[in-house]
């Protein structure tokens, strides 16, 4: 058999600007999944009656269910539950969005144990109010602590995007199946298109190993 | 609006048969993927340069690469190197080697976590390769090994979703079966999210009672992957 990269290559304009797509979907998902995991880190420990409970079952539901589950249940479920017409792609990226929350939760929950209660006793006895607690001294602590980790959150989600191409969204995976479709190769355009992937992801877990060995250099 | 449940009673068996068939996947796939694992992971820490350059390689490309484009890759690929696979021998391959690039980042971490004079004193003594692995290095792995190790089965089990994308008839493709001919998107999804949910629980409990049997209370705290 022969290989055709040269020109197949010469057809991939679509794929990279797919690719920015995948980056586009998976930057304003680790955003808002910052914001859900850190809603839910806070409300957590605020100890009120049925929210830790029902926090817990969430972050249940989100590990006992595959992702692809969850993307089908936001995108096929939820309109007609709440009689809302969300599109595919908001469909998509809150899916994405909540999935990551409950892992970033997880992270930042990992992050909080290092800080030391005597900081907080401090703070109360300065007579800071809880609010100003989290906002001045934890949340920025926690932040800080587990970049590393947070940076390789956000390959976990760009390796979550490709299952968006399921409920239509025209991301990388999805364009390399319409080119696979017209010039009928499909090793040539897996090949790169697993190549786009591997070059985002690679980089940015290598990016994230160099921030985990600076901030242990700096720790001990 | 009112829930068509007799879309989902009507179907059991089909349900019955797609978490059946997940379940073989994963059955079949968890323990191949520990071997193939194992066997990376030694040829990770061995002296070989080739060796340790091909178990790098691999590790690196499965574990930044998604898993749906692997499957594609094997599923649309192999037929045009001659090999024909149906879809269920493809998806339990395509998540065996899934896994096993994660097993081996595990072992290796293992293996590594033991002081390196205990090597040095196994080959002062004159043991064998095999014999200090088997006798004296591997036995002190499992309470490292453990906690995370079925952290990453249960994600081998989760991924065996994808698999509906290559018509493999398991759980995720009976929803889209009986979606597609009742249209009861709601029940059908939901129905399946349960079930999934089901399975991760009781896995969950198993994997709580190894971790007892292994006497390491301490677990994965930030051992998260996906």
């Amino acid at each position: 058999m022969d290989f055709q990269f040269l020109q197949i290559a010469a057809q991939s304009g679509p794929m990279a600007l797919a690719a920015l797509v995948t980056i586009y979907i998976a930057a304003v998902s680790c955003f808002l999944g910052l914001v859900i995991g850190t809603l839910l880190l806070v409300c957590v420990n605020v100890k009120l009656w049925p929210v830790p409970g029902l926090i817990r079952l969430y972050s249940s539901y989100i590990r006992g269910t595959p992702a692809l589950v969850q993307i089908l249940v936001f995108y096929y479920a939820l309109p007609p539950l709440i009689g809302l017409d969300i599109g595919p792609m908001t469909a998509g990226i809150l899916a994405i969005s909540f999935n990551s929350g409950a892992y970033v939760a997880e992270i930042l929950r990992g992050g909080l144990s290092r800080i030391t209660t005597g900081q907080l006793e401090a703070a109360s006895a300065l007579g800071m109010r809880r609010f100003l607690i989290w906002r001045k001294i934890i949340l920025p602590q926690v932040y800080y602590s587990v970049i590393p980790l947070l940076v390789n959150e956000f390959t976990m989600v760009i390796k979550i995007t490709p299952l968006l191409s399921t409920i239509t969204i025209v991301e990388l995976t999805r364009q390399s199946q319409y080119l696979i479709t017209s010039t009928f190769r499909p090793v040539e355009v897996l090949t790169i298109a697993a190549l786009i992937y591997f070059v985002i992801c690679f980089s940015v877990s290598q990016f994230g190993e160099l921030l985990q060995r600076r901030s242990r250099k700096y720790r001990m | 609006m009112e829930f068509d449940y007799l879309a989902i009673w009507n179907n059991r068996s089909l349900l019955a048969e797609g978490l059946a068939t997940t379940l073989f996947i994963s059955f079949v796939a968890i323990p191949l993927s520990i071997m193939f694992g194992a066997l990376i992971a030694l040829m990770r820490v061995s002296g070989n340069m080739f060796l340790r350059s091909f178990a790098t390689a691999y590790v690196e490309i499965i574990r930044n690469t998604p898993f749906l484009i692997q499957i594609f890759m094997v599923f649309y690929a192999l037929p045009f190197i001659g090999i024909r696979l149906s879809g269920l021998p493809t998806g339990v391959l395509c998540l065996a080697i899934y896994g096993a690039a994660y097993y081996s980042e595990i072992f290796r971490g293992g293996i590594e976590s033991v002081p390196k004079g205990q090597f040095d004193a196994c080959k002062a003594l004159g043991l064998s390769y095999w014999f200090y692995m088997r006798r004296i290095i591997v036995p002190q792995l499992y309470k490292y090994v453990i906690p995370p190790g079925t952290n990453i089965a249960l994600i081998m089990i989760k991924e065996s979703s994808l698999l509906s994308m290559i018509t493999v008839a398991e759980l995720t493709y009976v929803a889209h079966d009986i979606n597609g001919r009742t249209f009861s998107p709601v029940e059908s999804f939901a129905a399946i999210a349960l079930l999934y949910w089901l399975v991760s629980a009781l896995f969950l409990a198993f994997a709580d009672w190894l971790k007892s049997k292994t006497g390491r209370e301490d677990g994965d705290e930030l051992f998260i992957v996906r």
